[in-house]
């Protein structure tokens, strides 16, 4: 992370743990197009995710005395309060069954898309974790689109591909260890 | 699991893929606070939370932003509880002022002013050219730090800055190589000691070789009439 970015990121987790109605909202500038994107790309439905954003932000209101900075970036905690609703919301609803068993290529979005230019470089060395992204195969690209966007355990992804779990597992270490070392290296830059 | 092995599911973990018995078991673990899987968790979690960096951007309705700042109150909160010591410096923005004896009828103007100086502090800190500079390491002298943007302009954040007698203000002052030093902003301290000065304004950092403090009578002074209390080199 960019020094200055932890010193915007302190700021701001000072304010709002000050309940600086301002705190807020200059979260909302900063996170929300992100988080309401995550969002739609896990629920599928915009206003599903409206509903889930102003859930996201509520927690992040409410619990911001909860927050750790020395565990990890607000960027992160954002994020994982955002993709764990909308997992938990693909889960507890029909759409979940829906889904589950709809065959891979209808209920599909497109594979995650590399537009440099649109993508908001809030996360640390999200350029190079893209750039690592691009050089995985298909399969490694798959099984970590089943499990972030999906939130599939290992054996779902090997139970959905038909695959053998021990390969699932190895495309997965794979697809990991090259992301690991890009953003090692993209921060040793 | 030895701490090799976990650390080849971290990132698994963060996912929700492992199956249900190796999640436990490295809940268990980082639960007694490990900080050797801490540090490697949080590693971890950079990782799997940058590939929603990869997805495509949509913008989010207009209205949403209404609905989301509906969850908090209109009007700053006066009760605070302490701030964390670790981000004291960085707090400081538009807070401060709030503690100066602000009459009743001008509280509407000044929360909006402090709203104002909040977003140019923030503004400043996300320039890419935003330069941070540090002071005070020892613990009797002012400390803070002086973030300092070509194209943003200047915001100082302090503590430990001497008492002010009465009709007196600090004044911050942009001191070229050659030169006599530029007004820059007045301010004080708020009730916890802690002062903020934003200049928003575009500023070349090359164009100057420090940035200083120095005590003004109240309404400022077009040059320095006391000695600084503290000269902090950009360079």
């Amino acid at each position: 992370m960019h020094p200055d970015d932890k010193a915007n990121d302190a700021l701001l987790i000072a304010k709002l743990k000050e309940r600086d109605p301002n705190a807020l909202s200059a979260a909302y500038d900063r996170y929300g197009t992100l988080t309401f994107s995550l969002i739609v790309r896990i629920t599928r439905d915009s206003s599903v995710a409206e509903d889930l954003v102003q859930e996201v932000f509520l927690r992040l209101w409410n619990r911001i005395q909860d927050f750790d900075e020395s565990r990890g970036s607000l960027s992160v905690w954002v994020l994982a309060i955002a993709r764990n609703m909308a997992i938990d919301y693909i889960r507890s609803s029909h759409s979940r069954f829906s889904a589950k068993t709809r065959p891979l290529d209808q209920t599909d979005f497109a594979p995650i898309s590399y537009k440099p230019n649109e993508v908001d470089n809030t996360l640390d060395n999200t350029k190079a974790v893209r750039e690592a992204f691009t050089s995985l195969n298909p399969n490694q690209r798959k099984v970590l689109e089943l499990a972030y966007f999906e939130g599939f355990s290992q054996s779902e992804i090997a139970l959905r591909l038909e695959e053998p779990l021990g390969t699932v597992k190895s495309w997965m270490r794979s697809a990991l260890t090259r992301l690991r070392t890009a953003m090692q290296e993209g921060r040793s830059k | 699991m030895t701490h090799s092995e976990m650390e080849e599911l971290y990132e698994l973990y963060l996912l929700g893929a492992l199956e249900s018995d190796q999640a436990s078991e490295i809940a268990d673990h980082v639960h007694q606070q490990c900080s050797y899987c801490l540090e490697r968790l949080k590693e971890s979690s950079r990782v799997v939370e940058s590939l929603s960096g990869l997805i495509e951007l949509k913008q989010p309705p207009p209205e949403l932003r209404a609905r989301v700042l509906s969850i908090a109150p209109t009007e700053i909160k006066k009760s605070r509880s302490p701030w964390p010591a670790a981000f004291a410096l960085a707090c400081a923005a538009s807070v401060a002022l709030a503690f100066w004896g602000i009459g009743q009828q001008n509280r509407v103007e000044e929360l909006n002013r402090q709203r104002n100086e909040l977003r140019s502090a923030l503004a400043i800190l996300s320039q890419a050219d935003t330069k941070t500079v540090s002071f005070g390491q020892a613990q009797t002298e002012p400390q803070g730090r002086v973030f300092i943007s070509h194209n943003g302009g200047v915001v100082f954040l302090g503590n430990r800055l001497p008492e002010l007698a009465s009709g007196k203000t600090f004044e911050f002052w942009l001191v070229p190589a050659k030169g006599t030093p530029q007004a820059a902003g007045l301010f004080k301290t708020n009730a916890q000691g802690i002062a903020v000065n934003v200049l928003a304004k575009s500023v070349n950092p090359a164009d100057y070789a420090a940035v200083a403090v120095s005590i003004e009578p109240v309404g400022g002074s077009p040059q320095p009439t006391s000695k600084p209390i503290l000269i902090v080199p950009l360079g």
